[in-house]
């Protein structure tokens, strides 16, 4: 009997709960930097031409705080599609696991030795299941590298934050469904460079907040 | 002289071993450079590499030292470099001792340099100019030291035999009894000198399943490397060698390779009306390769024929079998078996015997990489390495190596 009339409260507080989150959005200054990577080809004389992607210079964007720990709800990839890593940098979640799909014709040899998580998945062919998979437990910076192919390289940015988000091309970032609070915005660049700034979020509100 | 080199070897190992990984990775961003919006890149890369040998004399394979240790600095320049996608420069420049491990003095050298042209993007077909690696075998795919499992080379592609480019036998008997002692070592030669850097030109590409490769080069697979420079043995004895692949997927491969081309550099003692270009070498070889996950298997079988002044066809067959597992990430080891046989001679009394002992070794190594730019080996070879020597040779050997 009672819920009848609770139904609709209830529904009507999440709804509000949703419009009430918070948004970051802004734009870092990313270095003009970017690597154009050259293919080791001298023993393989049998090779496909080609030239490999180049990769823009990106920003992650993350919030720090004191957050409820969920376990991610969804694996993410990293595939290696025409002798790349795609994307080249990902970030996650702690907890989250992530598969490595080879989409070429050829072995790859994913590994890792960065002490955030240090792994070697071996020489897969493109249609071995299941589809190798490793989980990313430790914050850190995870440097992805392939043993076949020297200048394959990768990272996984593991982040003890629910919220993030990879700038596009130009810097621009927004960051969607904050909760209200006095918290750490952080713009990861490199492995050696992280900015930061405090914020205070409140009900939906959006903030602005450039890097520098 | 040497001194420099060493302390530079050691000061930056102990940079990379100690934290400097990033910095390696900067220094690969650094040297990697591009223009016309990314049409044209190249990319400067090396190895830094020290190796220390101790073994039983006379020493295995090309190691050339008349002691019994041996302190091997080498530093490797590459330089990677293409215009769009048809066009592909590289270029490989050391410092050390020798093209083989040997107690003489530093010296540099050009070891590769070749421009390929690829008319196509997938790969049907790429034609290349230089002085590069023979396309027999596939050996050659792991032959640098951060590739290779092991230290040295297998038997086939650094075990001497009594066959001599430089100093022919004068009779049967003669080259029937031949005895390699450690300071004449250099003057014979394997059925392949290693890598085979000589210069020349290739036709290859994949159809398919298949991959095809054929070269004309100046020097034979078993020339020496001071012959694989053309301006020290011009082009006019060329050799012809060929592959033949098949891939049915990634992890298997098979290929037939054959090479001939002459292979004497001196005519002293010709008999009357033979020049240098009717001895040659005939190689017939087989190879195949496996690998999945953690393992990597490859196998080769060379038959080789050296038309032997004054003495007539001298056989030998060589193969080995090799395999590597990763252990972890960093732990990996491996172990190869190798064997050669060499085929009966008709000495001057009309007598036929084997034109030398037949040889065997096994190599264990293991490896460990302390980052990415940085890894350990050790070695130990036991095995009947020279004929004419009794019982058995050892060599241990150590190899740590940065690359960037």
């Amino acid at each position: 009997m009672h819920f009848t009339w609770f139904l609709p409260l209830a529904l009507m507080s999440v709804s509000t709960g949703a419009l009430a989150q918070a948004v970051i959005e802004g734009r870092v200054l990313l270095s003009e930097a970017r690597s154009a990577p050259v293919m080791n080809k001298r023993y393989e004389i049998v090779s496909k031409g080609g030239v490999l992607a180049t990769n823009p210079p990106l920003a992650v964007v993350y919030l720090e705080g004191d957050f409820a720990r969920a376990i991610p709800a969804h694996d993410k990839k990293v595939e290696q599609k025409e002798m790349a890593f795609l994307p080249a940098l990902l970030p996650v979640q702690v907890g989250t696991r992530v598969e490595f799909p080879n989409l070429d014709e050829t072995f790859h040899n994913i590994f890792s030795f960065s002490p955030a998580k240090r792994f070697d998945l071996g020489r897969y062919r493109p249609d071995e299941r299941p589809i190798p998979a490793q989980i990313f437990d430790k914050p850190g910076l995870i440097t992805l590298r392939c043993d076949i192919h020297e200048h394959m390289r990768g990272l996984i940015l593991v982040l003890a934050t629910p919220h993030f988000v990879v700038t596009d091309p130009d810097g621009h970032f927004q960051i969607k469904g904050l909760p209200p609070g006095r918290f750490r915005l952080k713009a990861w660049m490199s492995s050696k460079t992280t900015l930061e700034k405090e914020v205070e979020l409140k009900n939906g509100s959006t903030m602005r907040v450039d890097f520098p | 002289m040497k001194s420099l080199p060493l302390s530079a070897i050691f000061w930056l190992a102990c940079a990379a071993v100690n934290g400097a990984e990033e910095w390696l990775d900067r220094l690969d961003e650094t040297l990697t450079i591009s223009a016309f919006n990314d049409t044209v890149r190249a990319r400067l890369s090396g190895t830094i590499e020290l190796e220390a040998y101790y073994f039983s004399l006379p020493a295995a394979g090309l190691i050339e030292s008349a002691s019994e240790t041996l302190l091997n600095p080498r530093f490797t320049l590459f330089l990677d470099a293409q215009a769009g996608s048809h066009i592909y420069f590289f270029a490989q420049a050391r410092l050390d001792g020798g093209f083989d491990p040997s107690d003489g003095g530093l010296e540099m050298r050009f070891d590769e340099y070749a421009l390929r042209y690829t008319p196509w993007e997938d790969g049907r077909l790429a034609l290349q100019i230089g002085k590069f690696a023979t396309v027999v075998g596939r050996w050659n795919e792991r032959h640098l030291a951060w590739d290779n499992p092991f230290i040295n080379a297998p038997l086939p592609y650094e075990n001497v035999t009594a066959v001599s480019d430089l100093e022919p036998p004068v009779s049967a008997r003669g080259f029937a009894t031949t005895r390699i002692t450690a300071a004449e070592k250099y003057d014979f030669t394997p059925i392949l000198w290693g890598s085979g850097y000589s210069s020349g030109l290739s036709v290859a590409g994949r159809l398919g399943k298949f991959d095809y490769a054929a070269e004309l080069k100046n020097a034979s697979l078993s020339s020496r490397p001071e012959s694989w420079d053309i301006a020290n043995r011009g082009f006019n004895r060329p050799t012809m060698s060929a592959r033949l692949g098949f891939r049915p997927n990634p992890a298997w491969t098979f290929g037939l390779s054959a090479s001939r081309g002459a292979y004497l550099e001196t005519a002293d003692v010709l008999p009357r009306g033979k020049s240098l270009g009717d001895y040659h070498e005939l190689v017939f070889g087989q190879d195949a390769g496996f690998a999945w996950h953690h393992w990597q298997l490859w196998a080769e079988v060379y038959e080789a024929r050296f038309e032997v002044p004054n003495v007539g066809n001298a056989d030998t067959l060589a193969y080995y079998i090799e395999a590597k597992y990763k252990f972890t990430p960093r732990f990996f080891g491996a172990l190869r078996w190798n064997q050669q046989f060499f085929a009966d001679v008709r000495d001057g009394d009309n007598r036929t015997g084997s034109w030398s002992e037949d040889v065997w070794r096994i190599d264990a190594a293991t490896g460990y990489r302390f980052t990415a730019h940085t890894q350990l080996k050790l070695q130990y070879d036991l095995g009947r390495h020279d004929s004419g020597r009794a019982g058995y040779g050892h060599l241990f050997g150590a190899q740590f190596m940065v690359r960037f």
